[in-house]
């Protein structure tokens, strides 16, 4: 019942602000902006320092699979996973200081709608930004962009570098430095904060209530005539408690396994490591990135992730294709309760039953996906996507595709190699 | 405001009437002499900072001459610098350059009115008190 109660609250939240985005959305079609880069600024409204501008993004998915799901997509055509619009507004207090705020009305109930971003934003010079509020988390080259399809050729950005964050937001404080010299361009920001809030692995949205603190880390962007070179480091400390584990961890103390009990304690250091390589010429381009994120957690003590992308400019038209592939680094556990595993009679076999289930069922393989993809840039702030996606998993329980009734300590994840094929439709507009 | 800053770089209109024969200027109403690079016009329409205190201003996405600017000094499809800008705006880290519509400057645009009909003239002649930063042929 309470289920009930909640999933028609968040839709009347849904509806609330998607109709509010939608009449501002509508507005903005209607009135003529000489910035055909899409934002309003204040001359066009004569509404003194305030402009605004948006996106939206409708995206349509099949999966064909053995009944397995994938990014929440399955064997019938879905459109409320990715379909997404939002509202951008800034207010100008002077040349320097700015106040900006991103309200996103997600279509997905793995995500929540509201506001995506808020923050100050201090300009002293051409050089320097200054900004402080809450922000979102510049892991990787689209993290920050994710949601604004708009920005980059797929319809899903390659799910082994995207959907592997765990949180899209953090509250703090960033600064940038940008520099150009004859030949080059250079860009350096590091920021500090918190986060609290959900957390995703493999896509979805964990049920615990995550709190990582002391986060920072800093981003080098170096381009020179048409390559790029993007390298990142992140850190926090995590400090989440996963409510799910803590009677196991409990058991586990009492019987005297501390260092198993620690096995299943999340808390401690993340570290994300990340380097793309890009070259963007005016009829090709191609991009690698890859990420390695490592946890003090050992359900998740390592990951990787990487992809090969490369595509032609033919006028409007953006023809591409992406090679992904992600592995987790070996999920070990302690041998200690292996004899009473062997003994169902021992008292101590329910507590041993648990934890070696427990990493029986944590994702722990590896999955390569192929993709080919079509974009068509029909207007100046509109494009048009098509995709096929052949998703193949090089070693069980990549943690990307999930059997039916599974979850990320589910019992079903199985020792097969799954496989699927997702076909996907996209409308991306930014205004 | 940005547009009452000392600089203002605009991206000149070709002359000639054959493509062969057109030629781009990149130019400044700044005093100073300064010289960029193809490189460095590119940085400063992708947002970078030269430290000059240039600010950039661009034709409309549907023009004809702004294709040709992104063709031979820019040296990105329109799709693609449409799609940067959208990742630049929607990160908060910049905001592309301020579009001017030929022929139809807004209000608080007419100070660079005069500018824009030098772009226009038969010869391309860059008048004295607007520098040169920059040539195509």
């Amino acid at each position: 019942m309470s289920t009930m109660t909640h999933r028609l609250r968040r839709l009347r939240q849904h509806l609330l602000l998607c109709s509010c985005l939608l009449l501002i959305a509508g507005f903005s079609a209607s009135v003529h902006s000489e910035d055909d880069q899409g934002s309003h600024r204040p001359s066009d409204f004569g509404l003194a320092g305030f402009e605004w501008s948006g996106f939206a993004r409708a995206v349509a998915g099949y999966l064909e699979s053995d009944g397995s799901s994938f990014n929440g997509y399955r064997d019938n055509i879905r459109v409320n996973q990715q379909s997404l619009l939002a509202l951008q507004p800034s207010y100008h207090v002077s040349d320097q200081l700015s106040l900006t705020g991103q309200f996103v009305a997600h279509s997905s109930d793995d995500r929540d709608s509201g506001t995506e971003w808020l923050y100050l934003n201090y300009q002293p010079s051409d050089a320097w930004q200054l900004r402080a509020g809450k922000l979102r988390m510049p892991f990787f080259s689209y993290s920050d962009s994710i949601d604004v399809g708009f920005s980059y050729p797929w319809i899903t950005a390659p799910v082994q570098v995207y959907n592997n964050y765990l949180f899209s937001t953090f509250h703090g404080a960033s600064a940038s430095y940008r520099r150009a010299g004859l030949n080059y361009a250079l860009d350096i920001e590091g920021y500090y904060g918190y986060f609290d809030g959900d957390i995703f692995a493999a896509g979805s949205r964990v049920d615990v209530d995550a709190e990582v603190k002391d986060l920072r880390g800093i981003v080098v962007k170096l381009r020179s005539h048409n390559i790029g070179l993007r390298l990142s480091y992140h850190q926090g400390e995590n400090e989440t408690d996963l409510p799910e584990l803590q009677p196991l961890q409990q058991g586990l103390q009492q019987a005297g396994f501390n260092n198993l009990a620690n096995d299943l304690d999340s808390k401690g250091t993340i570290r994300v490591s990340q380097a793309a390589l890009s070259y963007d010429g005016l009829t090709s381009f191609y991009k690698a990135e890859w990420v390695k994120t490592r946890t003090e957690f050992s359900l998740t003590p390592e990951f990787t992730g990487y992809y090969f992308t490369a595509g032609l400019h033919i006028g409007s038209w953006t023809p591409h294709l992406t090679y992904a592939s992600s592995s987790y680094g070996r999920v070990r556990s302690d041998t200690a309760l292996q004899p009473v595993l062997a003994d169902p009679q021992n008292p101590l076999f329910p507590i041993a039953a648990g934890y070696y289930q427990i990493f029986d069922a944590i994702p722990d393989g590896s999955m390569d996906s192929y993709t080919l993809g079509l974009r068509w840039d029909f207007q100046f702030n509109m494009a048009f996507k098509a995709e096929l996606t052949w998703l193949n998993e090089t070693a069980p329980r990549s943690g990307f595709i999930e059997p039916p009734s599974s979850g990320l300590f589910g019992e079903d994840f199985g020792n097969r190699k799954a496989e699927a094929t997702l076909y996907q439709l996209g409308w991306e507009w930014i205004f | 405001m940005r547009l009452f800053l000392p600089c203002l770089l605009l991206l000149s209109m070709p002359i000639a009437s054959t493509a062969s024969a057109e030629g781009l200027k990149v130019v400044a109403n700044t005093e100073r002499n300064i010289q960029l690079s193809r490189e460095q016009v590119r940085n400063l329409y992708m947002g970078a900072t030269l430290g000059y205190g240039l600010k950039p201003v661009a034709l409309p996405a549907s023009n004809r001459h702004r294709s040709m600017f992104n063709t031979r000094v820019i040296g990105l499809a329109e799709a693609r610098i449409q799609s940067y800008w959208a990742q630049m705006r929607f990160t908060g880290r910049l905001r592309p350059p301020t579009i001017r519509l030929p022929g139809r400057p807004s209000r608080r645009r007419r100070l660079s009115a005069s500018l824009v009909s030098v772009a226009r003239s038969p010869d391309c002649v860059v008048p004295n008190r607007l520098t040169m930063l920059y040539q195509a042929d």
